[in-house]
């Protein structure tokens, strides 16, 4: 939008012409500066005598022999990149069953990032490189209620306590700028910005999410019922048969991909105050939020 | 130059009776030009009002700009053209321009300043005076730098060629944007072909003043073989020129106030600028012994 902007300033500017063009400031090289002036006689801004004057200072970082601060501090690769590193920070089974309990989570509804985020139990800070809600197993053996739960990051003991009592657990990747909205959609309704098309994993995350063991959101769902067998009799229970179930339509519900929120597409903006939601009609929007 | 007109002259009437007598016999086949369809019957001649642009980004749209006639004086539209956006509607950066100037003025240049150093003085090498007893400070020959007719110490050295290659991406997209600017400025007319129906200078006056087009013009034609009516009609104004494609430069742009291309020369330009602009390989390493060869 610069572009557009800058050419659109051009046009009622006078004529460019070999007499009114000039570098960028930062481009124009400063003369070396020789110190013939006036006052720079004698000894030209050196002082007298020694390095100073004699041009044999030493090297920047020198230190008059002992191991000057820059070498003493080791180089450490094993935290190369930790800055850039996706965090999932933890949630036990305990705390989620807590909260059921208390009332703050409905096990009669999809468990998902966002109502997490929303009992205020538990916090996602985008910026410091959390990807989302990492399910670990303390409290499995206190954990007694059937949920359809989407995490981020499970473990093989904590799908089995989920699917032994009869819940589905799924694992779905989504990337941070979808996790803004997620983490507090009522803020980011009041932003005014659209709903985010949620992005595919990066490469060393794609192998996770398309794991049937895992219960990729990527993987194939045949696959998936095969690992829900084999799990079952790995840790010998009897795995509930799902289609008996009063909550089939509840254990069905899946997200597309791309999508974020249940019941609300990429590209829609969402208007608190007057209770609407407005939908890009231009084709080129479309296609771009169908991808 | 008026031995030089008449000469040309004489040389364009033999061609023309040439021409006639070869083309008294094919008359009827003549073919009319797009202007004499159009005068005809307008619904005759179709017009453009589009063109095909190879790899244009579809977040960004097209100029459009109109396809204008050196056929007559007055100003008549044959159509409108598209034009691509890559090329003529880059961000205007003027010190893109600026290196580009800089580096056509500073290629060719070889600065011939020349200064003797001590050992280049036609001097004697002998002691100026004894060592003691003067009273003055000690010295040796004549050509040292503390006297007065002395040498100058580390002065400019003989023939030095100031030649640099400005990088590519440079110079691509100088000529990116010197054309935008020409865009965007309303300096940029497009025309179907430099053909004129008269050599006299006046048309080509009467046609510039007319439009508006200015005190200087650069007409820009895809190969270097002209229509003979221009040529002659041009070569009585310093400072209207005509040029090929591959003469297109950035301080010729920019020197000229308006630019005149036609349609064949934007399709040449912009296939080798596109071309070129997304093009990061070298054919070979450079060295100074071939570098004329690679540009």
């Amino acid at each position: 939008m610069g572009i557009e902007k800058a050419l659109r300033l051009v046009k009622d500017l006078p004529r460019v012409a070999l007499n009114n063009i000039k570098n960028s400031p930062m481009d124009q090289k400063k003369p070396h500066n020789l110190r013939r002036g006036w006052g720079k006689n004698k000894t030209h801004g050196r002082g007298h005598k020694g390095q100073g004057q004699r041009m044999t200072l030493p090297k920047l970082g020198f230190e008059t022999g002992h191991k000057p601060f820059y070498l003493r501090v080791p180089q450490e690769y094993y935290y190369e990149g930790h800055h850039l590193k996706r965090q999932y920070p933890p949630l036990s089974l305990l705390r989620l069953q807590r909260m059921i309990d208390m009332g703050c989570l409905d096990p009669n509804e999809v468990i998902d990032i966002s109502s997490i985020c929303m009992t205020g139990h538990y916090h996602l800070h985008v910026d410091r490189r959390h990807y989302g809600i990492n399910l670990t197993e303390e409290g499995a053996e206190k954990f007694s209620t059937p949920i359809c739960i989407e995490v981020q990051w499970a473990s093989e003991m904590t799908i089995a306590t989920i699917e032994r009592l009869g819940g589905v657990i799924m694992t779905r990747f989504y990337d941070p700028l979808s996790l803004i909205a997620l983490q507090d959609p009522e803020t980011y309704f009041k932003t005014g910005k659209p709903i985010p098309k949620c992005k595919l994993p990066p490469t060393d995350a794609v192998e996770y999410y398309s794991d049937p063991k895992f219960r990729g959101y990527l993987a194939d769902p045949e696959k998936i019922a095969e690992e829900r067998v084999a799990l079952s009799q790995k840790y010998g229970y009897d795995l509930p048969d799902l289609s008996e179930s009063d909550k089939l339509s509840l254990l069905l519900k899946r997200k597309d991909p791309r999508q974020i929120f249940f019941g609300l597409h990429p590209g829609w903006i969402v208007n608190l105050t007057e209770k609407k939601i407005l939908k890009p009609k231009a084709e080129y929007l479309q296609e771009y939020y169908h991808s | 130059r008026y031995l030089w007109r008449n000469s040309i002259c004489q040389q364009k009437i033999d061609i023309t009776l040439k021409y006639t007598d070869e083309a008294s016999g094919s008359k009827a086949n003549k073919e009319p030009t797009l202007y004499e369809k159009f005068l005809k019957n307008p619904k005759s001649v179709p017009l453009i009002t589009s063109r095909k642009l190879e790899n244009c980004n579809k977040y960004r749209q097209p100029r459009q700009a109109w396809l204008e006639t050196l056929s007559t004086v007055e100003d008549h539209k044959l159509g409108m053209l598209d034009l691509h956006p890559d090329i003529f509607a880059v961000h205007p950066r003027l010190d893109i321009l600026y290196h580009n100037l800089r580096w056509q003025e500073f290629y060719k240049k070889i600065d011939y300043n020349w200064t003797p150093s001590r050992g280049d003085l036609d001097v004697s090498g002998g002691k100026q005076m004894p060592q003691k007893g003067t009273g003055r400070a000690r010295n040796r020959n004549r050509s040292s730098i503390m006297f007065r007719t002395g040498a100058k110490p580390l002065g400019p050295k003989g023939p030095r060629a100031l030649f640099y290659m400005l990088p590519k991406q440079y110079r691509v997209q100088g000529l990116c944007t010197a054309l935008s600017f020409k865009y965007a400025q309303n300096n940029l007319h497009i025309v179907d072909s430099l053909e004129i129906p008269t050599d006299d200078p006046e048309y080509i006056q009467d046609l510039i003043d007319t439009r508006f087009w200015g005190f200087s013009a650069l007409f820009v034609d895809d190969t270097d073989y002209m229509p003979e009516n221009i040529t002659y009609a041009l070569a009585e104004f310093p400072s209207y020129n005509i040029l090929p494609v591959y003469g297109l430069n950035v301080r010729d742009m920019l020197k000229h106030e308006t630019l005149i291309l036609t349609l064949a020369a934007v399709e040449k330009i912009e296939q080798k600028l596109l071309f070129h602009s997304s093009r990061n390989k070298r054919s070979s390493k450079f060295s100074m012994d071939t570098r004329y060869d690679q540009y």
